[in-house]
């Protein structure tokens, strides 16, 4: 009985240490991934924020201004249309519903 | 001879050991070196499969996240649509510390020629005071390494966090700025100074860039035209308080440095209390219909021109209004005793209760600390008769909004907000004024926008059914009223299905004689204002602003 019980935990143990050897590598996997995410975010914050003033309204108002004068125009908001699809029927109807005060 | 004894003892010992022995069947002899060697190997084992290592791997968890709340940590803040309205970045300071210079001849000619545009004169000053002194903050990369490269033992870099503004002066009254020792000193950064500590996430507001910019853009051409003190203009969702833009103008570029002592730089939309004029008549009127004393035809006959109340009199801004007028005539034509007379129909705490529950009386809960409180007054027969058409009672702009929010959007309360929120659609509206009221008002509001007795014409702008109620009122002196004017608009649009509510307020604007209107409600237009009321300014503005922004919500938030 004696000889069972301390063969169990040698083989717990030896089982213990090969599944934490295993884990340890998976845990040093992650920790690589983790870090090269961490450096990939703070690229990407970085990207973004390069992006966010590039893309700024002040900035694409002097790009307009620089390269576009002519060819960007105001949205009226009446010549918008809603395209639609009815019985196989393309339908184009006004994006706002005239009121009935306009 | 009993000494014998314990011979005997000896063999019976033995023998009873030699049976145990032979009943186990252990090969293995366990005696006290062996089983020490065995707990030892025990240990070593333990060692090896790390279960140590874990318990230490656990501490050095938690030293991750004290760093997370280390001082030097500051989450990000961004609109709602993910573009960056402040930014932690590490930065660089460079730094001379005058005792270490070997040949300061020398280390002069090589920072001229990494920065030529900077006064030399005070740097050579400086390197003769021995004091350490910084000589360049926040430096770009290139001359980092350049400077890095003179090898000079001298110069000291500073590795630090710093907070970037990249809308600059765009949300500077919203975001707010922070310390030195990372410590929010306004705005958000003040508010939310312990969450952004924490959170891992950046933190999302409500408003949208491209609107807030669109706003602000009209703001500033439109200041130089009406020549104000200052302005501003909130754009609200009626529906649950989300502020999508709040400008105060004039502002300031957040990443620059600037003690400020002038008062004109506050945050007009929340801190500036202001007596808004005949806006409230909205508040007066959605009272009585809540009351069930009014209807919008009810008739009010022979109204007077003039009202004596204690030592002033009140009348009528344009004595061309009809002395008979209903309710909806009496909004539309903005009168002044007519609100007085659906005013003393009330009584104080009917009216009183009333502008309490929208929350205009009573100092804001909302996200920045800059919010100004109500002056408290003493309720009385004149004062009554004054809260009616909005004079003798001060409330900051953003509380008008949210007073226009409840009373078109159904009679729901809402909070205004700043922050981005995970709403329920609905199950947790708390209605505090009837369903019908709004039903009542909105059509009138649009009234006004739409019809030719209305103050409110060009701010007609087709396709988005705006409606609102204009508000002019004098400034307040020691002892009585100047002559310089606060202009509000109060707008709602579409007014069928209202979703927004913008607050234009112009402070102290002046007459111009240049600008051109462009009639809205009929062909032509008008050179010079006419008049310096908000139906002349604040209107024009926010129809400007209307026409600009109105695409953007029209398409972008359309799933909203």
């Amino acid at each position: 009985m004696k000889k069972i019980a301390l063969l169990i935990i040698f083989l717990l143990i030896l089982a213990t240490s090969l599944v934490k050897n295993s884990t340890k590598e998976i845990e040093d996997k992650i920790f690589v991934l983790n870090e090269s995410i961490r450096s990939l975010k703070i690229e990407l914050g970085n990207i973004t924020l390069e992006y966010n003033y590039l893309s700024s309204p002040d900035k694409l108002i002097q790009y307009q201004s620089q390269y576009f004068e002519n060819e960007l125009i105001k949205i009226d908001i009446m010549k918008i249309k809603e395209i639609s699809e009815k019985n196989n029927i393309i339908v184009l109807s006004d994006f706002v519903k005239k009121a009935n005060d306009e | 001879m009993s000494d014998n004894n314990p011979k005997i003892i000896l063999e019976k010992y033995e023998n009873k050991f030699s049976y145990r022995k032979s009943k186990t069947n252990l090969n293995i002899q366990f005696n006290r070196i062996a089983f020490i060697f065995f707990i030892f190997l025990m240990i070593s084992i333990i060692f090896s499969i790390q279960l140590l290592h874990l318990g230490a791997s656990k501490k050095t968890a938690n030293n991750k996240n004290s760093d997370i709340i280390n001082k030097n940590y500051r989450a990000d803040i961004i609109d709602r649509n993910g573009n960056y309205l402040a930014k932690t970045v590490s930065s660089i300071d460079i730094g001379i510390n005058p005792i270490e210079v070997i040949d300061k001849k020398k280390l002069l000619i090589n920072l001229q020629l990494i920065f030529p545009n900077k006064n030399f004169t005070k740097i050579k000053k400086r390197l003769n005071n021995r004091k350490f002194f910084y000589l360049e903050k926040k430096i770009s990369s290139e001359n980092y390494e350049k400077i890095m490269l003179l090898g000079d033992k001298s110069i000291k870099s500073e590795e630090k966090l710093t907070r970037i503004y990249p809308q600059k002066n765009l949300f500077s009254h919203i975001i707010g700025q922070i310390d030195d020792d990372n410590q929010g000193i306004s705005g958000i950064e003040k508010f939310f100074d312990k969450e952004l500590k924490l959170i891992t996430k950046p933190l999302s507001l409500t408003v949208d860039v491209d609107i807030q910019f669109l706003i602000r853009e009209e703001l500033v051409k439109f200041q130089s035209i009406f020549r104000s003190k200052g302005s501003t203009a909130i754009l609200m969702n009626v529906n649950n308080g989300e502020i999508i833009s709040m400008v105060s103008f004039p502002d300031f570029d957040l990443n620059k440095r600037e003690t400020m002592n002038d008062l004109n730089f506050i945050n007009r939309a929340t801190k500036g209390l202001y007596e808004l004029g005949s806006v409230f008549k909205t508040f007066t009127i959605a009272a009585g219909l809540e009351e069930g004393l009014i209807e919008t035809d009810t008739e009010f006959l022979n109204l007077e021109k003039k009202l004596k109340c204690g030592k002033s009199t009140i009348a009528e801004y344009d004595d061309k209004i009809s002395s008979n007028l209903t309710v909806e005539q009496i909004l539309i034509r903005s009168s002044n005793i007519g609100s007085v007379r659906i005013a003393q129909r009330l009584e104080i705490e009917k009216l009183k209760s009333f502008l309490d529950k929208i929350g205009v009386l009573k100092k804001i809960v909302f996200d920045i600390e800059e919010v100004g409180e109500p002056i408290s007054f003493q309720w009385g027969k004149c004062k009554l008769a004054t809260v009616s058409f909005g004079h003798g009672i001060t409330t900051t702009p953003l509380q008008l909004a949210k007073g226009y929010a409840i009373v078109t959007n159904g009679g729901f309360d809402i909070k205004p907000s700043l922050i981005k929120r995970n709403y329920d659609s609905g199950s947790n509206k708390k209605r505090i004024i009837k369903e019908g009221i709004s039903k009542k008002i909105n059509p009138i509001l649009r009234k006004i926008v739409t019809t030719k007795e209305g103050t409110a014409g060009l701010a007609n702008i087709k396709g988005y059914e705006v409606g609102g109620k204009t508000g002019t009122a004098q400034k307040t002196t020691i002892g009585g009223y100047s002559r310089a004017k606060v202009n509000t608009f109060a707008a709602i649009f579409p007014t069928s299905k209202p979703k927004y509510v913008m607050i234009v307020l112009l402070d102290e604007p002046k007459t111009s004689t240049d600008y051109i209107y462009e009639y809205k409600n009929k062909k032509g237009s008008y050179k010079g204002t006419p008049f310096n009321t908000a139906g002349w300014t604040s209107v024009e503005v926010a129809g400007k602003i209307i026409e600009k922004i109105g695409p953007i919500l029209a398409t972008k938030y359309i799933e909203n």
